[in-house]
């Protein structure tokens, strides 16, 4: 592992999609179309459960929306200039590092629309804290499943289409496990119980980027 | 021969185990009694009975927090509905009553108010163990499974044959990634699509058990969600396939889907039921209990553990079939 | 195909004959006691057409190769 390879990769990363702010704007605004076609829907009034599957389901199409981009700039030249540079490992864990920070920052601001849209009353009685974790980490999952995902669906030459037969039924153990810790996050149970689940979670995500290290080599060569 | 030992193993265990499978009688059960409240006097039990021998000299009493009642008249109407008179004295000391017949066990058959500190006990004798002991080789008769229990030896095997098939499929992707040889991919596809086979089986018969014993073809539950994730898997799998024409890279990306798939669905199966152990109906999860208990005691293994065998025998067979008229097409469309 | 059909009409009836002649046996008190053995006869005949469907879909498959070596 190179440190110094993967923080250049990083820097790069974050240089080229700043020059692609129409791409954030899109991912912003598909969020707040979807947080706002479920406020048409439902019209407030909903109970947690409900509250909580709304929000993760309105997170698991964005993420899909979101990381769908992620490695289909990738055709043509700069796959070949990459690999003639960088360690493909490096460029993996690069590409997982900036999707995890982007669902991170994508979960937090569609939170935040959808506690605008669609009531806070909910979080009054939950564990925030706890609640915001079980966001992070279940940004997090999205983004180390979904990374490799997107890299096969490219490699296949087939976008969105392909990623989300490919990807949700992989991500799915990991919303069953977010969407229940995040459950009991806002019913306000205490850290004992729910540990357990961030524990889980993050044993699911450090093995998930496991598995991306070591397949990714061979999706790499050609 | 070589070839062929194997392959009489897989029919001649999954014959013995089919045969056992129906041919085991279920152990006798008490399966009603009617009414469910008793109270101080003579009370008048009707109780039918499941592949029982009712006689007039059986031992039928109610325990009643270790303190029994007897019978005093018993009416035999044929072997498995007998009709039972009982004079119930006051001051009985739980709400709660269990029945015992011939040995067999009603727990919490009655429920009576009005309690008191005790009653005389009749002492009808502790049941001997003779009378306990359930005759020949039987099946379990569990309460709302009744003869469906025979379906353990049918549709579980379905899933232990799809897993192994899953295994042999990844075997071959991570060999094939070290190789890149088309006849790893080509084992690996041709387990796939038997594991398929197998694991619409499983869902298929899963459903109608499901109906017949929970009342619904479908529940939220840990070993259903995993059901359908590994449908969804294999077959977002052939999608992946379908959709590259160059045969190298196909046999590359699919492997390499092949082996993140299935570790995550092994997690998936094997973890996240843990995490969620509340709500499973299944045995093993949640509240229920496990394959150490009464659910798959000993008398059960004794048959099931041939038919799993058997089972994946039978489908590492078709596997083998489905995989050489594979590799004949491809020399033949050469 | 009528033949067919007349050899399913045939066995229907005697399958149901056969139930009833056989009303108050013990096959009613043990087997067939509440019906519970009927979803164990549904397991049983999925799992065979499943094995019948495929070895119908393996005789497709031989029987392309044997039309392509022909050729």
């Amino acid at each position: 592992m190179k440190t110094a390879e993967i923080a250049q990769l990083l820097r790069l990363e974050v240089a080229l999609d700043l020059r692609q702010r129409a791409a954030w704007g899109g991912m912003l605004l598909y969020v707040v179309s979807a947080v706002y076609v479920c406020f048409l829907a439902v019209k407030g009034g909903l109970g947690t459960a409900t509250w909580n599957a709304l929000y993760w389901i309105i997170l698991l199409f964005a993420a899909f929306n979101a990381l769908a981009r992620s490695f289909q700039r990738e055709e043509g030249g700069r796959q070949l200039y990459l690999y003639t540079l960088a360690d493909p490992r490096s460029v993996v864990l690069a590409r997982t590092v900036y999707n995890a920070i982007t669902m991170m920052v994508l979960s937090l601001l569609s939170l935040m629309f959808y506690a605008l849209f669609l009531g806070s009353e909910v979080l009054a009685s939950a564990d925030l804290p706890q609640f915001l974790l079980a966001v992070v980490l279940g940004g997090l999952g999205f983004a180390t499943v979904l990374t490799l995902i997107s890299a096969i669906a490219a490699r296949a030459g087939n976008g969105l289409g392909l990623m989300a037969i490919l990807g949700f039924p992989l991500v799915l153990p990991m919303l069953l496990a977010v969407m229940r810790a995040s459950k009991l996050a806002l019913d306000g149970v205490a850290w004992s119980v729910t540990s357990t689940y961030f524990g889980g979670l993050l044993l699911l995500d450090v093995i998930t980027v496991t598995l991306a290290w070591v397949l990714f080599p061979y999706l790499w060569r050609d | 021969m070589k070839h062929w030992w194997w392959k009489s193993l897989a029919v001649a265990l999954l014959l013995v185990a089919s045969i056992a499978a129906f041919w085991v009688p279920l152990s006798p059960a008490l399966v009603h009694v009617s009414p469910s409240r008793i109270a101080p006097g003579e009370v008048v039990i009707h109780v039918t009975g499941y592949n029982t021998h009712f006689t007039p000299e059986m031992r039928v009493f109610i325990e009643n927090d270790g303190q029994q009642v007897c019978a005093s008249m018993i009416e035999t109407i044929d072997a498995t509905h007998a009709r039972i008179v009982m004079n119930v004295p006051q001051g009985l000391r739980a709400s709660m009553s269990d029945l015992s017949v011939q040995g067999l066990l009603y727990p919490g058959a009655f429920y009576s108010d009005a309690l008191g500190d005790g009653i005389e006990n009749d002492g009808c004798g502790n049941v001997n163990k003779i009378e306990l002991q359930t005759p020949g080789f039987t099946f379990p008769n569990r309460s709302i499974l009744y003869e469906s229990i025979r379906n353990l030896h049918f549709h579980v095997p379905m899933w232990f044959t799809m897993i192994v098939l899953m295994g042999i499929s990844v075997w071959h992707s991570i060999k094939g990634l070290g190789d890149n040889s088309l006849d790893r991919d080509r084992k690996a596809v041709s387990a796939v699509h038997v594991g398929l086979l197998f694991c619409g089986l499983g869902l298929t018969t899963g459903a109608f058990w499901a109906r017949a014993t929970w009342g619904a073809f479908w529940t939220n539950d840990v070993k259903l969600n995993g059901a359908a994730v590994t449908a969804l898997i294999y077959l977002a799998y052939l999608v992946l396939r379908g959709s590259i024409p160059d045969a190298h890279k196909r046999a590359r990306l699919s492997a390499i889907y092949n082996v993140f798939a299935f570790m995550l669905l092994v997690l998936f199966l094997f973890v996240v039921p843990r995490l969620n152990a509340i709500d499973s109906l299944h045995p093993g999860n949640g509240g229920n209990s496990g394959f150490n208990d009464l659910d798959l005691d000993n008398r059960l293994r004794v048959i099931f553990y041939p038919a799993v065998a058997g089972w994946i025998l039978l489908g590492t067979w078709m596997y083998d079939l489905r995989e050489r008229s594979a590799r004949l097409r491809e020399l033949t469309e050469q | 195909m009528r033949n067919f059909s007349l050899l399913t009409l045939l066995l229907l009836t005697s399958v149901s004959a056969l139930g009833q002649d056989a009303a108050p046996g013990w096959l009613e008190s043990t087997l067939y006691g509440n019906g519970k053995i009927n979803v164990v006869i549904l397991v049983v005949a999925v799992i065979i057409s499943g094995i019948g469907l495929w070895m119908f879909s393996m005789d497709r498959r031989l029987r392309r190769m044997e039309k392509n070596l022909k050729k």
